[in-house]
């Protein structure tokens, strides 16, 4: 049986490794790269994140905190996304590596090719495609846009480590393909010192 | 021929405008198409910028967050635009002015 310490442990591990990662290379793609790596290597150790441990979504998407930093520290969570689960394109303006547990998910990548020049309006292409499935993950730096999607009939199981806390993120950029719209949510930080 | 798509009516009564809504299509994307300025923002059932209160009719939902929508707020008769898939007609008021 798996303990909360253990769990813990291992992450707090991770949280050590990543800190080694980025004062030696700082943000850079082969940081995040060996970022992911790391998440991925912690996702493979199913056994400590047994699904009984975590409450499923009350509707179909739900984030546990594994463990949070304070202040702009880091932020590790527990994803569970039932099928169907989606988002549309954005940017949550900080980097993220994903790693799967169980169950796949799709995550495409976008970047907006319209010069900003209309308020409210944007144009986006997509730029590449990775299925998060578990013994892979996906890294992102901290203005890429990627849309996610959870594949099959089985919950998307997840590790997802952010640059910032949930409660910390600064604002989320939403796109809107179909109506070449774009619109953002206000920094969390701001609704939480409100 | 191919019959019509079933359509059902949507009033939204911030605008104060009645529109048409596919059967398969969720609330929000039929007043976007109408020209109605519903406020939104993630359109995907993740911000919950889109809340409305449901004040007549019974809408299906697709997967949300649940951060978008909590189990207080579906009790006292709130849905999400972005999210919600008419049964029939239905009558809603928009609860939030952001995402501008």
């Amino acid at each position: 049986m798996v303990t909360n310490e253990a769990r813990d442990g291992a992450c707090r591990k991770l949280f050590t490794d990543v800190g080694k990662i980025t004062a030696k290379e700082g943000i850079t793609p082969s940081a995040l790269h060996a970022m992911k790596m790391k998440l991925v290597a912690l996702a493979r150790k199913t056994d400590l994140f047994p699904l009984s441990d975590f409450e499923m979504p009350v509707a179909q998407g739900r984030s546990h905190p594994l463990l949070v930093q304070e202040n702009d520290g880091y932020g590790l969570y527990l994803t569970i996304n039932m099928p169907g689960k989606e988002a549309a394109p954005h940017d949550h303006g900080i980097w993220c590596i994903n790693a799967a547990v169980s169950g796949r998910e799709r995550n495409l990548f976008y970047r907006r090719v319209d010069n900003g020049e209309r308020k409210g309006r944007a144009v986006i292409e997509k730029i590449g495609e990775v299925i998060v499935e578990p013994e892979s993950g996906m890294a992102m730096a901290d203005h890429d846009i990627h849309a996610t999607e959870v594949l099959g009939k089985e919950p998307a199981v997840g590790l997802a480590f952010y640059g910032y806390a949930l409660t910390q993120f600064p604002e989320v950029v939403w796109y809107q393909p179909q109506f070449r719209s774009v619109r953002a949510s206000p920094s969390r930080r701001q609704l939480v010192s409100a | 021929m191919p019959r019509n798509p079933k359509k059902h009516q949507v009033s939204i009564t911030n605008a104060n405008q009645v529109i048409n809504c596919d059967a398969n299509q969720s609330i929000l994307h039929a007043a976007i198409l109408a020209g109605i300025d519903y406020p939104y923002v993630c359109a995907t059932g993740n911000c919950g910028t889109c809340v409305c209160l449901l004040e007549a009719g019974k809408v299906s939902m697709l997967a949300h967050g649940d951060a978008a929508l909590t189990q207080e707020q579906v009790k006292a008769g709130k849905t999400l635009a972005c999210r919600a898939i008419p049964r029939g007609d239905v009558t809603i008021k928009w609860l939030s002015r952001g995402g501008k």
